[in-house]
């Protein structure tokens, strides 16, 4: 298995697209191009680790499972993820299994490829301050729930910004 | 008064969505509108309904710790809307996960609240359920039983000539108490939301769960996923595996 991977999903112009890739090991375009989570569970129950639509993201949470280090570049909506990436992190369950446990005094599913290091955010666009507090709150949880030792979140105001930060 | 409840669940059919809702609209006055999104096809639709409305109720499942996306798609699209046209609704939120705990939906609470102050509108808060795919089989299992009892019933009239014989209603009592004892938590918060929706006034955000011990519902919820995996057939291709992209 390959781990020690670093991947960035991004929801950004396409125009970004060469400097991403040269950041990381495997890049992930939210392009918006797919369709959304059908919540029929199939990925842990049928055919696991894998959706049962055929498009580019039938196999997306094995990429995002074996990830050692997450990067997501998002445009801010309502204190969360773009309809876009959060589309991908939701076709992504298969990276757990239907098995439960407990992490930090929670129940949450068991992961699939096991615990990783960073989750990090990179938020983008128009952003309240209560729009941040909830981004921070949800990065926290997201980072508890998918096995993440540290989670981050930066916010910047001008896409000029991102190639420093990723 | 008018009350949109949209079943956001992308599921066609056995969402606990729609039992929550069902449940949901039994304490709520006034016109009552039921609206189901799972796509874009959907968005026109429901938004037509809401330009009469004083009240929405999204009642949603918990994706990835926040809203699912094809939830968000319509937001975006109802914010525009409302904006436009000058709509100011009451915005309630019924959200359930599969964990225990209700609270787990609480970064769900918070972006339909900044949604509300984007698109002007009034956040009226929300019930946050956890074990919401459990009460959702205790509603299957009422169903079951009450076929049960009417087969019996049937039996017992043509083989003893008796309408209602007691050991079959004491049993059936009991076992109808026992799974409206583990509904009573969210119950009890869908009768404070009608109130509130009533009113027009802010319920706050209320977090419930199924009301059994969390060691017991962990141990039902792995063998509900085992029995699945079996018959799905999914325990038989690398269930637990580590498992490499094709390319």
């Amino acid at each position: 298995m390959v781990k020690n991977e670093k991947v960035i999903l991004y929801d950004v112009d396409r125009q970004y697209d060469d400097m991403i890739a040269s950041k990381c090991d495997h890049a992930l375009a939210a392009d918006g191009k797919y369709a959304h989570c059908q919540g029929c569970f199939g990925c842990w129950t049928k055919h696991p680790a894998e959706c049962f639509m055929k498009d580019k993201l039938q196999q997306v949470c094995r990429i995002i499972g074996q990830a050692n280090e997450l990067v997501i570049v998002t445009e801010n909506l309502y204190g969360g993820y773009s309809a876009a990436v959060k589309n991908v992190l939701d076709r992504a369950i298969g990276s757990s299994t239907p098995f439960s446990t407990y992490r930090g005094k929670q129940m949450h599913h068991t992961l699939r490829y096991g615990k990783h290091d960073l989750l990090k955010v990179v938020v983008y666009g128009d952003i309240t301050e209560a729009e941040k507090n909830t981004f921070r709150y949800l990065v926290e949880r997201n980072a508890i729930n998918e096995g993440h030792a540290r989670s981050e979140v930066v916010f910047i105001e001008d896409l000029a910004e991102l190639e420093g930060v990723l | 008064m008018k009350t949109v409840l949209i079943n956001c669940s992308p599921k066609k059919r056995f969402c606990a969505s729609q039992y929550f809702l069902f449940l949901q609209k039994l304490f709520t006055g006034g016109k009552k509108v039921s609206e189901k999104l799972r796509n874009q096809a959907d968005h026109a639709r429901i938004l037509d309904q809401l330009k009469d409305a004083q009240t929405v109720v999204f009642c949603l499942p918990l994706y990835v710790d926040g809203v699912p996306s094809h939830v968000l798609r319509f937001m975006e699209e109802m914010e525009t809307f409302c904006r436009q046209n000058d709509i100011h609704l009451n915005v309630y939120c019924i959200a359930n996960n599969g964990f225990i705990e209700g609270r787990q939906n609480e970064p769900l609470m918070q972006i339909i609240e900044n949604f509300c102050s984007r698109a002007g509108l009034i956040w009226g808060g929300g019930v946050g359920i956890g074990g919401g795919v459990m009460l959702n089989v205790t509603r299957i299992v009422f169903e079951i039983q009450i076929g049960l009892l009417v087969l019996n019933t049937v039996l017992s009239v043509i083989q003893t000539g008796v309408l209602f014989p007691k050991d079959l209603w004491i049993d059936f009592g009991e076992n109808a108490l026992t799974l409206l004892f583990f509904n009573l938590g969210a119950l009890f918060y869908f009768a404070l939301m009608g109130a509130a929706i009533r009113k027009g006034s802010y319920l706050g955000k209320k977090y419930t769960r199924i009301l059994i011990p969390s060691f017991i519902f962990i141990l039902f919820a792995d063998i509900f996923f085992i029995i699945i995996s079996l018959f799905e057939g999914g325990i038989f291709r690398g269930w637990l595996a580590k498992k490499e992209p094709a390319n």
